[in-house]
């Protein structure tokens, strides 16, 4: 128990002072944005290939929301703001919180 | 509406004929998104230092409903969200009002009513078209509404000629997406 607890406080500690301590960046559904423009933006954007960028616009599409991009919190507010100058609808918070 | 959407031609080139009337709609419709976003200015608040540099004092969302939806939340924090708004909205007004500025001079340049991209371009075009189009959503309240409601407007609804151009953009931005994608 003790050794258990002592690793989890140590893992809390890590986490709060490691540079890279992962963030996500989320993209939620819009009834205007064309599902063909999601995937057109993501590839743009991230040069993901056709078949990665569709299938993460359908996973917005169907359950309302996905993680697009993972990184650190700078990276993820470079990625939040390019989305936003193409009208995307997206966040970004730590991964490791409920989305 | 008569155009026939964009075209590709050759490697880098992206054609559409546009009527005197379609084009009057987009040149109309990219000056009120240029004009929308103008800077807020809150007289005698502004650092003009901090301006400079693209930091403002404002960090709250805009009121408007419309600009809200061009310009959102970052965070789902409301704390860290103003503070990124307050280093990064107006570079966000800026690279929205480039895109739509762009496409304004495409068409102006265009008297005889063909507008030929090269990819930038139509880059600048998709996000352009794409914030009239969230524009145009806001005040069709399609969050609320489904397609068949929307459908179903009474021709003598001030919302339905709303509502055919919100559809022709779609169209437009879709002809132009696929020409794009045509080339991967």
């Amino acid at each position: 128990m003790m050794v258990k607890t002592d690793t989890r406080i140590e893992e809390q500690i890590r986490e709060i002072f490691s540079n890279d301590a992962p963030w996500v960046t989320i993209i939620w559904d819009d009834p205007v944005n064309l599902m063909t423009y999601v995937t057109y933006v993501l590839m743009e954007l991230f040069s993901y290939p056709k078949a990665k960028a569709q299938e993460l616009m359908m996973k917005v599409h169907t359950e309302g929301k996905a993680v697009v991009s993972t990184g650190s919190r700078e990276e993820m507010e470079h990625d939040v703001a390019r989305l936003h100058e193409y009208g995307l609808w997206a966040t970004l918070q730590r991964g490791d919180q409920e989305i | 509406m008569k155009s026939e959407g964009f075209k590709r031609h050759g490697s880098n080139s992206y054609v559409a004929e546009f009527a005197a009337n379609e084009r009057e709609i987009l040149i109309n419709l990219t000056e009120q998104i240029i004009e929308l976003l103008a800077e807020r200015i809150d007289h005698g608040q502004e650092d003009p230092l901090a301006a400079m540099v693209g930091i403002t004092s404002h960090d709250s969302p805009p009121e408007d409903e419309v600009l809200h939806r061009l310009l959102p939340n970052a965070y789902q924090d409301g704390v860290d969200s103003a503070e990124f708004r307050r280093y990064t909205e107006s570079t966000l007004r800026s690279k929205k009002q480039a895109h739509a500025m762009a496409m304004r001079m495409y068409l102006k340049s265009a008297e005889d009513g063909t507008v030929d991209l090269e990819h930038d371009g139509a880059n600048a075009w998709l996000g352009a078209i794409n914030d009239m189009r969230l524009a145009l959503g806001v005040r069709l309240n399609v969050q609320e509404r489904t397609q068949d409601e929307l459908e179903l407007l009474a021709p003598d609804d001030p919302m339905r000629g709303v509502y055919v151009v919100y559809g022709w953009l779609g169209w437009l931005q879709e002809g132009l997406i696929e020409a794009l994608m045509d080339e991967n």
